[in-house]
């Protein structure tokens, strides 16, 4: 009963919101944007059919038709509307509640009702996310409908948005939640709770670039070393042949030549990890938003490799077209290193990407439980 | 049986601001209690330790029974805060429901005793209105309905003429009576000294944060009982001897025994000394106040 009135409170609050109504209205503009959108046996129209991009690779029931459109949904839509500016405008809209929750005059009545403060501050807590919560199910509801009928996939997984945007958007609200509790003040809590998804940003991003630079070396070391180890045996076979061949002087220099790039590579991978391993232990720690909502695109993907960052990448081929006979050109370096790094990131378990983040977000929330608890007000 | 039975409470805020010193007090059940006392002399502290809304440094004894701070307990207790805040988007209905609902009063019953409440207040036609239009006699009315949902065993209210006007002020008396009457405990804080006197069946008068008196108002005053006789002309030699205290031609006689009175006046008469009035005189509650406030006189503030 105490849950119930407290969630028709939240939705009371925040329909009585501005902000709620025009993050919905621009939720709604955006699905209508996406459904504009559609494939016919040319190519692709856009603006309800005013228009057509012709392509031969991308028309009615192609692999990459579904991959662009599904790939335009959990790429662009959820990383930037629903995971960044829907989310701003969801920590404006929320960083209050709490403040205003525990503010004198509001806070004594609650308190004296017959139920426990850690209980009351977790329901408070929960209810809060409904924001989001309806905002993305609505969201996800206009999209599920465009992808059914634009390319004719009822996709029940799109609705996997819901969970992981709200989940996603509970690590940062803990923040807000535990400093508008200690500083009681709205404004506070949302520039705080910025700095800090900042600095997570930062952190994710720079474990990115490292991971990816130290990655390149260690492909790098490893087709080299298994190439010297080759042309070292080639060697050694054309030595006893004819000790006096023009080409062994030659391949004995390129063979050098590697080695040297095999030291410095492992130079270069060593200062990397100086700074790798730093952030990389750190990262374990706090909450993986970036990962969280990649969540997503994992489940949504289609296996054979027709999607959107293939074709970012420009690479519209399919993956078993490429076959390699030299390993330690740099193409396919990059290709080893990229494949090794997709693999690393899709190996990762929901509990390990959800599970530690919770583990933060639950200790975030005991300490201002635990805030709350303690407080006189 | 009392319904808060509490001693020794004390509480220090943080920042060292020793709020209440060893605070004993006792409510019956059934019955208005008036807590008096100057700006700052603790009693919306003591009533925020009885509601759990802060922590006492130290408290014993009971609350219906209970220990202080027993949750459950607060089912049967309604609650005026001091300085109320309701959500400003909620209409008054929803919030009688909303408050009502944390109260776990099932929602039948929660909504009609709320449509009776808001007439019972004067709030009739203000149902669907939005709090944030409320004026504040209002919103005072509306809290006295709030602390009510529940059907409560006893009513704790801090201040509730706040911002009344003196038509709502007899109403909320009123009212007063009329819970008295059905049997629930009223404990109300104040300092409308008048007000208390016409209502309270027991008083206790706290000075910076320690409790002065406490008693019915007539156990508190019998003390100061006394007639006061005006005459005309200089007082007898005689009459510095037979009354209490002899002010140029006012003699004054404590107690309210009439026989003795009764006698005086007789031997007044016989010396021919004529008598302008008399008059049976007791110290009012202001008085009363008045002494307490004088009795604890460290200058400054309660630190
Ligand atoms: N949250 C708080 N933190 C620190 N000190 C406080 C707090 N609340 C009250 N006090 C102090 O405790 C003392 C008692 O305050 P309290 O509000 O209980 O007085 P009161 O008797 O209700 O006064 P009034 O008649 O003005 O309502 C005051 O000196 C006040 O400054
Ligand atoms: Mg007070």
């Amino acid at each position: 009963m105490t849950f119930k009135a407290l969630l028709i409170d939240a939705y009371r609050q925040l329909s009585a919101a501005k902000l709620f109504w025009l993050t919905l209205g621009l939720s709604i503009l955006v699905v209508v944007t996406f459904g504009s959108m559609s494939f016919n046996e040319e190519g692709m129209t856009i603006f309800y059919g005013l228009g057509t991009i012709e392509s031969d690779m991308i028309y009615e029931g192609s692999p990459w038709a579904r991959g662009l459109y599904i790939g335009i949904f959990s790429n662009f839509l959820v990383t930037i509307w629903l995971s960044w500016i829907a989310t701003v405008l969801a920590l404006i809209s929320t960083c209050t509640i709490f403040p205003e929750f525990v503010k004198s005059g509001a806070i004594e009545l609650t308190l004296s009702k017959p139920i426990s403060r850690v209980k009351l501050f977790l329901m408070k807590y929960a209810v809060s996310l409904l924001f989001v919560l309806l905002q993305v199910l609505v969201f996800c509801i206009g999209i599920f409908i465009c992808v059914g009928l634009r390319i004719g996939e009822w996709n029940w997984a799109i609705f996997g948005a819901v969970p992981v945007v709200t989940v996603f958007y509970s690590y940062l609200f803990a923040v807000c939640v535990l400093v508008g509790m200690i500083t009681r003040s709205g404004i506070a809590s949302l520039l705080i709770t910025g700095v800090f998804w900042m600095l997570l940003w930062t952190a994710q991003t720079a474990e990115l670039a490292l991971n990816r630079f130290s990655v390149d070396e260690r492909v790098t070391i490893e087709s080299f070393e298994t190439s010297v180890l080759e042309q070292e045996a080639e060697l050694e076979t054309l030595r006893a042949k004819s000790p006096d061949d023009f080409r062994i002087e030659k391949r004995q220099e390129r063979i050098d030549d590697m080695k040297e790039d095999i030291a410095s590579a492992k130079d270069t991978f060593d200062k990397l990890m100086v700074w790798h391993e730093p952030v990389q232990i750190a990262l374990i720690y706090l909450p993986k938003t970036g990962q969280t909502i990649g969540l997503l695109d994992r489940w949504l993907k289609d296996d054979s490799g027709f999607d959107i960052q293939a074709m970012m990448r420009g690479d519209m081929r399919s993956v078993e077209e490429l076959e390699e006979f030299d390993n330690t050109t740099r193409f396919a370096r990059e290709r080893e290193a990229s494949k090794r790094i997709h693999d690393d990131y899709s190996s990762r378990s929901l509990w390990y990407v959800v599970g530690t983040s919770l583990l933060f977000e639950g200790v975030i929330l005991g300490l201002g439980a635990w805030f709350f608890c303690r407080r006189d007000f | 049986m009392a319904v808060i039975d509490i001693h020794d409470v004390e509480k220090t805020y943080k920042g060292k601001i020793h709020a209440l010193r060893g605070v004993s007090l006792e409510v019956h059940d059934g019955e208005i209690f008036g807590l008096l006392g100057p700006n700052g002399a603790g009693k919306s502290t003591l009533v925020k330790i009885l509601m759990t809304v802060i922590h006492a440094s130290k408290a014993s004894g009971t609350f219906l029974g209970q220990p202080i701070g027993h949750r459950p307990t607060l089912r049967q207790v309604g609650y005026l805060p001091e300085h109320h805040r309701f959500p400003q988007y909620l209409t008054a209905i929803q919030v009688l429901q909303y408050y009502g609902a944390l109260s776990k009063v099932p929602k039948a019953i929660r909504t009609k005793r709320a449509y009776e409440l808001l007439e019972r207040l004067g709030l009739t036609g203000w149902e669907k209105k939005r709090v944030s239009t409320f004026s504040k006699g209002m919103l005072q009315r509306l809290g006295i309905a709030i602390a009510l949902i529940n059907d409560p065993t006893i009513v704790v209210l801090d201040e509730p003429t706040d911002g009344v006007d003196p038509v709502g002020r007899r109403e909320i008396r009123d009212l007063l009576a009329e819970l008295k009457s059905e049997g629930k405990a009223v404990f109300l804080n104040s300092h409308l000294l008048s007000e208390l006197e016409m209502v309270c069946d027991r008083v206790a008068i706290m000075v910076k944060g320690q409790m002065t008196m406490q008693g019915t108002i007539d156990e508190l005053t019998r003390d100061s009982t006394r007639f006061e006789v005006h005459i005309v002309g200089q007082p007898p030699e005689w009459a510095n001897e037979a009354f209490d205290d002899v002010r140029d031609s006012m003699l004054i006689k404590h107690g309210d025994n009439t026989e003795e009175l009764q006698s005086l006046i007789d031997k007044l008469r016989r010396d021919n000394i004529s008598i302008g009035a008399i008059e049976p005189k007791r110290e009012s509650l202001e008085d009363l106040f008045m002494r307490a406030v004088d009795h604890i006189d460290n200058p400054g503030s309660v630190r």
